[in-house]
């Protein structure tokens, strides 16, 4: 019930020339409500174009990608423009602020789009500002803000509608290590505070140590589907470790699924009440726990 | 988007390239002004030719007769009461009147005074529908028209100087009132005072000594003078015409003259007013449609008019030259302003704006450069017509005024229907200008304009 993006056998090939680049292979991927998702790869990984499939923005050459119950292949550019208003908010690396409006204007963009008054858009942009700690700065341009303050205006612009989604494509790759973490708190912070889906695009490994779910990919493959506990010494794709907790959490699961009890861990529940996760584990098995688990949802639209 | 944000993100995005758009609607300021000055100058060029057409004759009145009294298959045409009872059945037309003119040569004479002394010989009777001439268009000096119910006295109605036709008998020379010198307020009074003073129409015998016929009349009024409308204003006497018909039958009898009916072929002479002159040639047309002769002042306005609308097609045509270029300058600013602006929208799509939102701000920024070029160069345009008004002189078209029977008529002359038009066009030709760079924009893609560089 909280699958809130299903991807199925989703294959994305460009044709350079003659020449085929398969992007993405054939990915299936559940992400839940409230999750905060790391894709994790490197530059070529097809990570991007996920991303981008993900959120409608590149028709995928197979498969489907569902967002709630709707098919965004499916989708035509009206109904893609409706769910982007509605239900998606994006980050972007190089933040892509309207250069010629105010951080107040720019953060009320999405607002204007839904054909919010003024008055009722600059209120709401205002809080959001608030929120992200620019207070001082409603009335500056772009230009009159360093990096790590443009990208705080990204992210109160794609929080603004309190969408149920946010794509981050990116989101630190231009600042340094302290606005880093800066960014990387105030995101997380608002995603949980208001049991939003973040699904995060990255290269750093240190990045998505912020995520509950590491999704790696490489040459456009899922290669591991981890949850998070301590990212650093956990990402190492398909290794002797995954095997051995595969088969443990195999039996472990059996068990459960018996019993019907939630499969909580004591440790994991205690850094994120919203999005309670098990021992890392392989895809299946992080899935088939997750749909017993009954959590609170905010009642989205895309439910 | 809710339309008043699409108009303020619309204008914000003109402001943002001021010089830009300033030079952008400055081209089409000059494309206006060349289409409004050219075409206010043939405008301008009508008027003065509709205005000495007025002085000519009344536009609106056609003249219909009866020359041949045959149709094109050659049956008896007759050109009587019915034919004009027809006539008046037609759309358009106000009033039809006879002008019916007695083939007897001085058969009747006006008399008044003591012992006759004062006496008019009715040379230009003219026999009509008693209720016409007000309806033609004709005005009075004073008194009433004919009474169109009243039958047993018969009445008649002069022009402006028939009055002045009356002679003094007693004298033997100078015996009219000497009014050819005056004008207006100055008039010396005639002899007669023809609305009070009893008169008497006598009808003659064309024997020297004969017995005559007396029938009292009535003097209703005297007319204004037209000469739009014909001599008749002036120098006429009007009688309804079946009194006059009757008195030429009693004038016929007592001279001993016979008449044969089978040869009458109705009046000669008819007048039809139409209400408007836009309706005259259709009239025209449909009474020819019958048989008829007819003559009216369209037949030399209709050529003098197409003429006209030629030159102002030419004219107008010259300054669409301009207005072409101009519009090429505002599909170059739109495009233009999609390169510059194509990450803009592509981040604008991604955050959910609508695509049709995008095309119709696009659109808008067009038109809005094409309405606000056609609002300053209207402003321009009347500034232009009144220096030609005024300066033209040296101007190959004859200086700032054409003159029409004493009448000026401006050399340039902007209606308020081309003030209207040229604002329409205007901005008809930035939207069209815009459409082509809206659709660009529209197809940008989201995904390439976010693509970090």
């Amino acid at each position: 019930m909280d699958t809130i993006i299903k991807v199925e056998n989703l294959r994305k090939v460009y044709r350079l020339g003659t020449e085929k680049v398969i992007a993405l292979a054939n990915i299936n991927l559940d992400i839940h409500k409230g999750e905060i998702c790391c894709i994790l790869g490197t530059s070529g990984s097809g990570k991007s174009t996920l991303l981008n499939m993900l959120a409608g923005l590149e028709k995928p050459t197979r498969g489907h990608v569902y967002l709630g119950k709707h098919d965004i292949a499916q989708m035509n550019e009206k109904q893609l423009a409706k769910l982007r208003q509605r239900h998606i908010g994006f980050i972007f690396q190089s933040y892509n602020l309207l250069p010629a409006l105010t951080a107040l204007e720019n953060v009320g963009m999405p607002l204007l789009f839904r054909g919010v008054s003024k008055h009722k858009r600059n209120k709401q942009a205002a809080e959001m500002l608030r929120r992200v700690g620019l207070e001082k700065r409603m009335k500056h341009r772009p230009t009159q803000m360093s990096g790590g303050q443009q990208q705080r205006v990204g992210i109160a612009r794609a929080f603004v509608c309190k969408p149920e989604i946010v794509f981050a494509d990116e989101p630190t790759g231009n600042l340094d290590s302290k606005t880093t973490k800066e960014v990387m708190n105030i995101m997380v912070e608002i995603c949980r505070q208001y049991q939003m889906t973040l699904v995060l695009v990255t290269h750093d490994q240190e990045i998505a140590s912020y995520a509950d779910r590491i999704i790696t990919l490489i040459d456009g493959e899922v290669v591991s589907d981890v949850k998070n506990h301590s990212i650093l010494d956990s990402v190492q794709p398909i290794s002797e470790f995954h095997e051995a907790l595969y088969q443990q959490e195999q039996e472990e699961n059996a068990a459960a699924e018996v019993v019907g009890q939630d499969q909580t861990l004591p440790q994991e529940s205690a850094k994120d009440p919203v999005a309670p996760s098990p021992e890392e584990l392989p895809e299946e098995e992080v899935q088939a726990l997750e749909t017993q688990q009954t959590k609170q949802t905010t009642g989205g639209v895309l439910q | 988007m809710k339309i008043s944000d699409q108009i303020i993100m619309c204008l914000q995005n003109l402001f943002r390239r001021k010089v830009r758009t300033l030079l952008t609607i400055t081209g089409v300021i000059i494309g206006t002004c060349a289409i409004v000055v050219m075409i206010s100058l043939g405008v301008g060029m009508q008027a003065s030719q509709d205005a000495m057409l007025a002085q000519m004759g009344d536009l609106t009145i056609i003249d219909v007769n009866n020359y041949s009294g045959r149709t094109s298959t050659g049956e008896t045409l007759k050109l009587d009461d019915a034919a004009l009872r027809t006539i008046q059945a037609m759309d358009h037309v106000e009033v039809v009147t006879p002008f019916y003119n007695p083939s007897a040569w001085g058969a009747f004479t006006l008399v008044s005074g003591n012992g006759d002394r004062y006496q008019l010989d009715m040379y230009q009777v003219v026999g009509v529908y008693p209720e016409a001439l007000e309806k033609l268009g004709y005005t009075l000096k004073s008194g009433n028209f004919l009474s169109s119910t009243q039958r047993d006295t018969i009445e008649i109605l002069m022009g402006y100087y028939t009055p002045y036709d009356f002679r003094d008998t007693r004298k033997k020379r100078n015996n009219t009132v000497q009014y050819w010198m005056s004008d207006g307020e100055d008039m010396p009074d005639p002899y007669v005072d023809i609305e009070k003073d009893k008169m008497t129409l006598r009808i003659n015998n064309t024997e020297e000594g004969g017995n005559t016929i007396d029938v009292k009349v009535r003097g209703t009024g005297i007319l204004e003078m037209d000469s739009s409308k014909g001599y008749e204003t002036g120098y006429g006497v009007f009688i309804s015409v079946t009194q006059l018909k009757e008195l030429e039958a009693k004038y016929n009898k007592l001279n001993g003259i016979k008449t044969d009916p089978n040869s009458d072929t109705g009046y000669t002479s008819v007048k039809v007013k139409v209400t408007d002159m836009k309706y005259v040639e259709e009239v025209q047309n449909a009474i020819k449609e019958m048989g008829y002769d007819t003559y009216s002042m369209e037949d030399i306005r209709k050529p003098m008019e197409e003429q006209a609308r030629q030159t102002q097609m030419t004219l107008g045509g010259l300054g669409a030259i301009s207005m072409l270029v101009a519009a090429l300058s505002i599909a170059n600013t739109m495009v233009m302003s999609i390169y510059e602006r194509t990450r803009e929208i592509g981040v604008m799509k991604v955050l959910g704006c609508m695509v049709s939102n995008i095309r119709s701000v696009f659109l808008m920024e067009a038109g809005t450069i094409g309405f606000l070029g056609g609002v300053v160069g209207i402003i321009f345009s009347y500034i232009i017509s009144y220096i030609i008004n005024v300066f033209g002189t040296g101007l190959s078209l004859g200086g700032g005024y054409y003159y029409a029977g004493g009448e000026m008529v401006k050399t340039s002359i902007i209606p308020i229907w081309l003030v209207l038009l040229s604002l329409l066009f205007s901005t008809l030709i930035g939207l069209i200008s815009g459409f082509y760079p809206a659709n660009r924009a529209v197809k940008i893609s989201a995904l390439e304009a976010i693509k970090n560089e």
